[in-house]
């Protein structure tokens, strides 16, 4: 291999009715990229970004992560072997705190089952105030420490998503999927978000982001890849990309 | 202030219940016995709706099932405390075996079809032989640890509400902890779940067979304190009371079950008295309770969602801020 490659997607195809939604897809994120997907309205992200995740099932094509064949498991072992995704809906669960919400993201790199749990075991407790220290770290880093011990549903839109960022980050992933983050945040949200991503890139986090907002790829990517009718018709530096004429006229020529 | 009221409330509650039978008359310690057992089956009810979003309406099942199994082994000469503990072993177990393909349906698909698990096994345990037939299963022996033996109905009262505190401690502890945050994940959203790696039907397949556990020791404990079990005790009707007491006691909450269970149990009872008067029809009873059931539970819905506890303890951070 070239280069160590974090997340490997080769022909992958997926239709509904008949109609592809992703068709012949290939890109590859290197290990402590960013790389974000991006293309107009019905383009195939978000389906590209349900495949990758495994919330959809491809039907050709292979997904390979860190040298895992990962296109046949199921979303939770996907998780498991460190991809940690930012939904576009705010997905906080509803009924607990927000550093509960943030362990969560802890849930596939911990042990302590049912047994252990009733029973209050000594290394359950243990697990349980490691795993509460390093929520209240994620939940520093996005700038939520003060909220630690609210109700997880109370929180405003724009700060939802800051709790999926750190719940998120609690899973320690080798790869992190953000899904659409900027859209929906008003302005100093999303300079907010895009200085945390950039925080992440320094610290060497690979990151894949599906995002509508050019402005807000370019600034953040190392490298863009563009989906028009669910087809690849560009990939590489920001610059170039934006250059590129077939770009220009599927998705900037067309933006509002 | 909630970190010394709790205490103090817990150790007025126990207090309570330990000072209760000793209080009673027969007739009202088999209310005290029978409410503890359905608070029992309720806070497993309660753990599998209110946290892990599922409904069954067939958690009576459990309890049959529990009853069954314990009454079998007894009346084979096993000792009464192995018949006790294999009941919710026995539950949990018919829970896994059948909730394997049921958990592949949703809402209301799996509520029918957990309902429709109750009259299968109703109906074979009413033709089968080694059941007894519609006649069930009588003179069960009384349950005994060595040389103690339960003869009283008190010894039960206290057997059931320590059962219930078991229960509850172990749904706190599972609550609060890994798996329970898993649970309460995915009754928000299966998606956002699994991509926490948390596997979503396992989880869900545990928290029935736990439900059913619970539910399953309820069955051991009532088989021991009536003495005989029979079809007839495990009616549809006793499935929909719990999760009428479920709702009603709040969904999700700890407390919730002692509480919807207390309280759906004093109402049917004030409304047996009333139906039992000379000159009410010999149906009144049944069709009262049936008609308290939906009324209770349309006005809950309707005027407190959440149930009884959260709307009487509602703290300050759980209000929406503005």
């Amino acid at each position: 291999m070239p280069e160590e490659s974090a997340l490997s997607v080769s022909g992958v195809s997926r239709s509904f009715g008949g109609v592809y939604a992703v068709r012949d897809v290939s890109l590859s994120v290197a290990d402590g990229e960013v790389c974000a997907v991006i293309g107009p309205n019905g383009a195939g992200k978000s389906t590209l970004f349900n495949l990758i995740t495994g919330h959809l099932a491809a039907e050709h094509g292979q997904i390979t992560f860190h040298g895992h064949r990962v296109d046949r498991l199921a979303p939770h072992r996907r998780a498991r072997l460190g991809m940690s995704i930012v939904f576009q809906a705010a997905r906080v669960f509803g009924g607990m705190t927000v550093r509960e919400n943030v362990m969560v993201g802890s849930h596939g790199r911990t042990r302590a089952g049912f047994v252990s749990a009733a029973l209050r075991l000594p290394r359950h407790r243990r697990d349980e105030r490691e795993i509460a220290a390093e929520a209240d770290v994620a939940l520093e880093r996005v700038g939520l420490a003060e909220w630690a011990d609210r109700p997880a549903d109370r929180l405003p839109i724009g700060q939802q998503r800051a709790l999926q960022l750190a719940r998120a980050l609690c899973a320690r992933p080798r790869l992190l999927l953000l899904d659409e983050p900027a859209s929906g945040l008003r302005g100093e949200e999303r300079e907010r978000l895009a200085s945390l991503v950039e925080e992440l890139r320094a610290g060497g986090l690979t990151i894949l982001l599906i995002e509508h907002d050019v402005a807000f790829v370019t600034r953040l990517a190392d490298r863009i890849v563009v989906l028009d009718l669910g087809q690849v018709i560009a990939d590489g530096p920001p610059a170039e990309v934006r250059a590129d004429p077939l770009v220009l006229a599927a998705y900037l020529g067309q933006a509002s | 202030m909630t970190r010394f009221v709790r205490p103090a409330a817990l150790l007025l509650v126990a207090a309570v219940t330990l000072v209760l039978p000793a209080t009673l008359d027969d007739s009202a310690l088999a209310v005290y016995i029978l409410l503890g057992l359905a608070a029992i089956v309720t806070a497993g009810v309660s753990l599998l709706m209110g946290y892990a979003g599922q409904v069954s309406l067939g958690q009576g099942a459990f309890y049959a099932i529990g009853a069954y199994t314990a009454a079998l082994l007894s009346l084979g000469g096993v000792p009464p405390l192995v018949g006790l503990l294999a009941a919710p072993v026995a539950a949990a177990v018919f829970a896994l075996v059948i909730g394997t393909p049921l958990l592949r349906l949703r809402g209301h698909h799996l509520a029918f079809a957990t309902l429709a698990m109750q009259l299968i096994l109703l109906s074979l345990a009413g033709q089968l032989e080694f059941t007894g037939g519609d006649i069930g299963l009588q003179a069960i022996p009384q349950f005994s640890l060595g040389s103690f033996e339960a003869s009283g109905a008190a010894a039960y009262a206290y057997m059931t509400w320590a059962g219930l505190a078991v229960v509850m401690l172990i749904t706190h502890n599972v609550i609060s902890s890994r798996p329970g945050r898993a649970l309460r994940a995915l009754a928000t959203s299966e998606t956002a779940a699994a991509s926490s790696g948390i596997p979503v039907g396992r989880y869900k397949l545990v928290v029935f067979a736990l439900s059913a556990t619970f539910a399953g020791l309820a069955g051991g404990i009532y088989c021991f304190y009536t003495g005989y079990v029979a079809p007839g005790s495990f009616p549809v009707l006793i499935s929909i009371q719990y999760i009428v007491m479920a709702v009603v006691g709040g969904l999700g909450t700890i407390w919730g079950a002692v509480v919807g269970a207390t309280a759906i149990t004093l109402l049917v009872q004030g409304l047996d008295r009333l139906a039992s008067l000379p000159g009410m029809p010999t149906y009144a009873p049944s069709v009262l309770s049936y008609a308290v059931y939906a009324l209770v539970l349309i006005v809950v819905v309707l005027f407190m969602p959440r149930g009884l506890v959260p709307a009487l303890s509602r703290r300050p951070d759980r209000r929406p801020r503005r």
